[in-house]
């Protein structure tokens, strides 16, 4: 399957238009994210997780955010699932990715991995190979919403208890490019005690999510505790969308409610 | 507001208790109003229960 995909980044880069693609490459055994700049090294191309969410996905959109502030003349090509393509359109209206600079090269889901995801749309527009999968049903939020509120609060409770605060959640998120971060300040989350102000800390995150979480799940992957943060920020995507009908990464051009501050 | 509140109903906490008015500083009696209802509905909704586990553990 990614024939297609080898062919179509060899003739983007044969033709010149871009200058490099960043995906992920196979070495021994190990799958890493690597930038393509010769045709002839495409042998090695690796496509990840293809059956199911597991250890060998990377924040590519945040590779790409630092490729291109080291080169922002140089027009580069990125691989991107559906969550990834969403990822990409919200870095573009917050200007921290130009839209004529990056070329995207898409893959779909299999409903497999669409399942375990929960996926709302398992496949980017800018599809060139693999399935366009079927959206998948939101049961873990369900889930969550079929507890009264004390029996919520106790979950939450025990979830975010174990937080280490190893700031994995927020250190793998593609979308979380601020310098300065809200968690680290000690007048807004308390600092210096583990586990992190308890819920305090991880819903100052989800309300930080608004209008940036794209739903790819790697802060959950990323999580040494194992803490359900993809059904919080998934709840936060639903009450944005239903509540103000804006849905994360869907369209370059519509902003999103909380999206104030206007960027020239 | 409207998100605040469903993301905190969503983590298990009453969401009546944060509520946010719009009172003029020269609508003293307004503001009075606002603040006394605020403390009924409060009082109605009983101890925060985050705060209660904090006494607990201490």
């Amino acid at each position: 399957m990614s024939k297609k995909i080898k062919e179509h980044i060899s003739k983007l880069l044969t033709q010149g238009r871009i200058k490099g693609f960043l995906g992920l490459k196979e070495e021994n055994g190990n799958v890493m994210p690597h930038l393509f700049c010769d045709p002839k090294e495409l042998n090695a191309l690796s496509l990840g997780d293809w059956k199911k969410s597991g250890d060998t996905r990377y924040p590519l959109n945040q590779l790409m955010i630092r490729l291109t502030m080291e080169y922002p003349e140089e027009t580069f090509a990125v691989l991107v699932r559906g969550c990834d393509e969403r990822g990409v359109k919200e870095l573009f209206k917050w200007k921290q990715l130009a839209e004529d600079k990056v070329v995207l090269i898409g893959i779909g889901c299999p409903d497999e991995l669409a399942k375990a995801c929960e996926c709302e749309k398992p496949f980017p527009d800018s599809l060139i190979d693999g399935p366009q999968g079927t959206k998948a049903e939101n049961e873990k939020v369900a889930r969550v919403e079929a507890m009264d509120l004390n029996a919520r609060l106790q979950y939450w409770k025990t979830e975010f208890d174990r937080c280490i605060k190893c700031f994995g959640c927020r250190n793998v998120c593609p979308m979380c490019f601020c310098n300065e971060c809200s968690l680290e300040e000690d007048q807004l989350v308390g600092t210096g005690e583990v586990p992190p102000a308890n819920p305090t800390f991880h819903l100052a995150r989800a309300i930080h999510m608004v209008g940036r979480c794209i739903d790819c799940g790697l802060c959950e992957e990323a999580c040494p505790a194992d803490i359900p943060l993809r059904t919080l920020y998934k709840k936060v995507g639903e009450i944005i969308s239903k509540e103000f009908g804006y849905k994360t990464g869907f369209s370059v051009d519509e902003k999103s409610p909380f999206h104030i501050i206007e960027v020239k | 507001m409207t998100f605040l509140k469903k993301l905190l109903e969503f983590s298990g906490i009453h969401p009546e208790r944060v509520r946010t008015r719009w009172v003029s500083s020269a609508e003293a009696v307004e503001f009075v109003h606002e603040v006394s209802e605020f403390v009924e509905d409060i009082k109605k909704i009983g101890p925060n229960p985050l705060r209660m586990k904090a006494k607990e553990a201490a």
